[in-house]
């Protein structure tokens, strides 16, 4: 089956490139011109001027993007280091019984040491065991703890990106999800985020950049505002530093 | 200066005292509307069901009648917006196409007119009643006429402004979309007049006419004794011009 | 209603929706909603329109380079590991999406809202060769269970009511669920979890495809699109091939316009940007990714100087809920898969059939609300008009109102034939007029004499008054002051310099 598969593959890919061609000669021979070999002058790329001269002062932006934060239904603790983080979360996991936590392979969340302090739950950290279905293991999680890559004040929004050590489900299945924000990484605009991914290339893009603005919401059902449709209802920012 | 009115077909034959509202208003100010006949009407209902050949052969009565004014007024944002138009519907007639930009250019709504260019703001009308105003679709969104009208009712004295909810909302006329889509033109009208009714006004006033006929028209089907007005009228009966 | 116990033209399916108290109380309460959320969120941004015109120009740039775009995209996203495959019609992309399910033997699909995918009736194709396709947006999720089509952009379900939901799904329960929103959101959560992950492809739409990066960016609220493209081993993902931006940094723009005027929200809760299918090393993400470029009429589009910039859209659903005409027949009586102004447009567009297509251009009262509220400015209410005297050029216009439109080019062709008819007119009106109006329901007047009165002709027109009151005026007249000579002489030297159209908003 599996080769087979692959040579479907093989096959599919080579009409593909057999039809590139022509499809883009179509487009071009509508537009009416030959098609085009090199980059067309762009004068208009990205945000207007007056825009990207913005920006808010460190403490403006904790401010704003708590504001938005919690405008949507998400909770803010500003805290002072990753004690008080470890603190927090084991506060919460208590509270709200949490019996399972997946959390990022990430160096500032093993420092954390939250196996310690959660005696009472079953920690994971993403990745760890080849023989674990880690999808399973997210979904049944209670609590998922991750780091953001970046934040942007203006619209309350944080980056978590993918990577071996950095599953995109732990910031998505579990119930409750917990983003750790150091404030060095949170920025005035969405655009000093998005100018990251241009200047990394596509090389070194991650498979999942995921931008998350609150907890999952939906009107669906006459414009009656639920939360928690499908990611996590409950989501803390916590602020760090 | 030859200033010219371009009086459009539906107040020529239904609301005439529109154009003597704005002869006498202009009158005080020096500026005698010259009125040539040979103007019918500006084409719109032909241009906006796809007629353009037939849109044509009206607008060319159009752009006769006021080749050699200097200004051209007229009491409709969307019949002003229609002169806008001739450039598209004469792109492939070069000759007409250079006429159709010189009108499109000197074409004016009155009140853009008024206030705009003469910069009259304040006729000296006193008009002691309430007053709620309707702005409509092409004058406002397509020529950009929304402060004008604002300005000419703020120093009317007495009157009192009630704003109509949902003001922007289209009334449902779209000219032959009253008599073509009958039924959601008339739950469009229906829900104006609800609104119109909300704010309790004495006069509805507006700046186009075939919009305040479909709502007029409303009122009265429905027995409801708001008195609908162009602001011309207005302001020539609140300067006891009229 | 199926769409195949639909009327078939816009007028009576329309009839349907005025009739349905429910229908267009919920339509117009959402609209009104979402249009007072755009509009709070545009005003306190702030520059509204500059940043309307930034996206328009990224949109008209990108369409008109779009070979080199798209081609860029396509190179990109093979480097990133995707399979890329190109339909020309929406059969095309039927075929290989039925192909990608039949060789991975696949027997569920997930699926995120796609309006391309809406185009194709890919649902019913996956079903006939038996792969049961599962709609997990919310809204989608309850009309698929109600078997019937979005009839918002943005808000699928605009239609039903909670007890209509609570019946639709306590069928699938097993057991009565309460109509409360909690209790039956809660309800699919759980139900649609297990089929996330048990499914064996997660297909979606795609908002933006980034040229410079061949990545795909989905904007959603609910967290299903995530879903769908983490956990299901293979992703499919149709696009528009009119979908692609340069860069991320071009995404800023769009990410300012399209949420802001889909909804009012400053950001959607989720922006998620996919390059690739997921890397080795990784333990969540598809092992292998599709992306099926879907023409299906959108080409027919490039090169046409009235109609390019419908490619300019961006799916967000404004223009429905600024549209008084949407706000009143809700979108199924539009009759497509895309409604409001933009369906209206793009329906026969996509099509090219704007001959046969029925009278749904002829929807709209062109009061370009539409317009205002487009985050790209396109200007649909022009284009209904060009759809409108496409369809007359082709000999498919209404054969009583062609007549009517020849006698009326008689008419006003000449301001004495004009000056004749409003005679007749004075004298026959005498016929039908009670106090000044008139109120049969004759001929063409029965539309508008349902609703209205219909004024009578005074004594003279305008025309027969002019000559009496010049001469009155001339007697009264006043000196003109210097002040205001001044100004229109100033207005005159203006449009000299300028060429004219200066003094237009």
């Amino acid at each position: 089956m599996a080769d087979t598969h692959q040579e479907w593959l093989r096959k599919m890919e080579e009409q593909s490139r057999a039809k590139q061609a022509s499809f883009m000669d179509g487009i071009a021979k509508k537009l009416g011109r030959p098609r085009l070999a090199k980059a067309p002058e762009h004068p208009f790329r990205g945000a207007p001027d007056f825009w990207n001269a913005f920006e808010w002062t460190p403490e403006e932006r904790i401010e704003r993007f708590s504001d938005n934060w919690r405008s949507v239904g998400g909770h803010v603790a500003r805290l002072s280091d990753m004690n008080a983080v470890r603190d927090f979360i084991a506060g919460k996991a208590k509270e709200m019984g949490a019996r399972y936590v997946v959390r990022q392979n990430e160096a500032e969340l093993a420092e954390l040491g939250l196996e310690e302090a959660l005696p009472e739950a079953a920690v994971s950290v993403w990745n760890t065991d080849p023989d674990t279905y880690w999808k399973a293991r997210s979904a049944e999680a209670d609590f998922g703890v991750v780091m953001a890559d970046y934040a942007a004040a203006y619209t309350g929004s944080v980056a978590v990106l993918s990577s071996k050590d950095k599953g995109r489900s732990v910031s998505l299945l579990p119930t409750v999800l917990m983003i750790v924000i150091p404030v060095d990484r949170l920025r005035t605009r969405l655009g000093e985020v998005l100018v990251e991914f241009d200047r990394a290339g596509r090389e070194n893009l991650p498979a999942g950049i995921h931008f998350i603005s609150g907890p999952s919401r939906s009107s669906d059902i006459e414009n009656d505002l639920t939360i928690g449709v499908h990611g996590p209802g409950v989501v803390y920012a916590l602020l760090v530093g | 200066m030859k200033v010219s009115l371009f009086i459009t077909c539906l107040s020529d034959a239904f609301y005439p005292r529109v154009g003597e509202a704005m002869v006498r208003l202009l009158a005080r100010y020096g500026v005698r509307l010259d009125f040539p006949t040979v103007q019918t009407c500006c084409g719109q209902p032909a241009f906006n069901s796809g007629y353009w050949e037939e849109a044509r052969d009206s607008a060319r009565t159009i752009l006769e009648a006021f080749e050699d004014s200097d200004f051209v007024i007229s009491p409709s944002g969307s019949c002003t917006g229609m002169i806008h138009h001739y450039p598209k519907l004469f792109e492939n007639d070069p000759a007409m196409l250079e006429k159709a930009k010189k009108l499109q250019a000197k074409s004016y709504e009155f009140t853009q007119f008024l206030v705009n260019v003469l910069g009259v703001t304040d006729v000296g009308a006193s008009f002691p009643h309430k007053v709620t105003y309707h702005p409509s679709c092409h004058g406002s969104r397509l020529l950009g006429v929304k402060d004008e009208p604002m300005e000419l009712m703020k120093r009317v004295k007495g009157l009192e402004f009630v704003p109509l909810p949902f003001a922007e909302d289209c009334c449902g006329f779209g000219g032959t979309f009253a008599v073509k889509m009958a039924d959601i033109s008339g739950a469009m009208v229906s829900e104006k007049v609800d609104h119109v009714k909300e704010t309790e006004a004495e006069v509805l006033v507006g700046l186009d006419m075939a919009c305040l006929m479909n709502i007029a028209g409303n009122l009265r089907f429905r027995g409801e004794p708001v008195r609908v007005m162009h602001l011309a009228e207005l302001l020539a009966e609140g300067a006891k011009l009229a | 209603m199926s769409a195949k116990t639909m009327p078939n033209t816009v007028k009576k399916r329309a009839e349907l929706a005025l009739n349905d108290d429910f229908l267009r109380k919920a339509v117009k309460f959402t609209t009104e909603r979402l249009r007072n959320g755009k509009k709070n969120a545009s005003a306190e941004h702030g520059n509204w329109d500059e940043w309307r015109e930034r996206g328009r120009q990224i949109r008209l740039h990108t369409i008109a380079h779009l070979d080199y775009y798209l081609n860029m995209f396509v190179d990109n996203a093979r480097a990133n590991g995707v399979h890329v495959h190109f339909a020309d019609t929406g059969a095309d992309a039927v075929r290989i999406a039925l192909e990608i399910a039949k060789n991975k033997q696949a027997k569920t699909v997930v699926k995120s809202k796609s309006m391309v995918s809406e185009e194709l009736h890919l649902n019913h194709a996956l079903e006939g060769i038996g792969v049961e396709a599962i709609e997990t947006d919310l809204g989608e999720y309850i009309i698929q269970l109600a078997g019937e089509t979005p009839s918002h952009i943005v808000i699928p379900a605009i239609h039903k009511n909670r007890y209509q939901i609570a019946d639709l799904l306590s069928e699938v329960a097993g057991e009565k669920l309460e109509a409360d929103t909690t209790v039956l959101a809660g309800f699919v959560r759980k139900k649609l979890r297990e089929n996330f992950l048990e499914a064996d492809i997660g297909m979606t739409g795609c908002n933006f495809a980034i040229a410079e990066t061949g990545s795909m960016v989905l904007f959603e609220n609910e967290g299903n699109a995530r879903m769908v493209t983490t956990l299901p081993k293979t992703q499919i993902t149709l696009m528009g091939m009119e979908r692609i931006i340069p860069s991320f940094q071009d995404l800023e723009v769009m990410a300012t316009l399209l949420p802001r005027s889909a909804t009012g929200q400053k950001l959607t809760m989720y922006m998620s940007g996919i390059t690739g299918p997921r890397r080795e090393a990784d333990a969540d993400g598809p092992d292998e990714m599709h992306i099926i470029i879907v023409d299906n009429g959108r080409s027919l589009q490039l090169g046409d100087p009235e109609f390019q910039e419908l490619l300019n859209c961006i799916r967000c659903g404004a223009c429905l809920n600024a549209c008084p005409v949407y706000r009143h027949i809700g979108g199924h009586a539009y009759g497509g898969t895309y409604s409001g102004p933009i369906g209206a447009v793009l329906t026969p567009a996509l099509n090219k059939n704007v001959a046969e297509w029925d009278d749904i251009a002829n929807a709209s009262s062109l009061c370009g609300a539409c317009y205002e509220a487009c985050p790209v400015k396109i200007p649909l209410h022009e284009m209904l008009i060009y759809l409108r005297r496409r369809k007359v050029e082709k000999g498919h216009g209404n054969k009583l109102e062609g007549a009517g439109m020849k006698g009326f080019a008689v008419l006003m062709g000449n301001a004495k034939r004009f000056r004749a008819a409003l005679k007749m007119g004075q004298i026959g009106q005498k016929l039908v007029v009670r106090d000044g109006g008139i109120r049969a329901k004759i001929g063409p007047l029965k539309g508008w004499n349902s609703y209205r009165v219909l004024p009578s002709l005074p004594k003279s027109t305008f025309r027969q008054r002019f000559a009496t009151l010049d001469q009155e005026i001339r007697q009264g007249l006043q000196e003109m002051s210097p002040e205001i000579r001044g100004r229109m002489e100033a207005a005159l030297k203006k449009r000299e310099r300028e060429g004219g159209g200066g003094h237009h908003g």
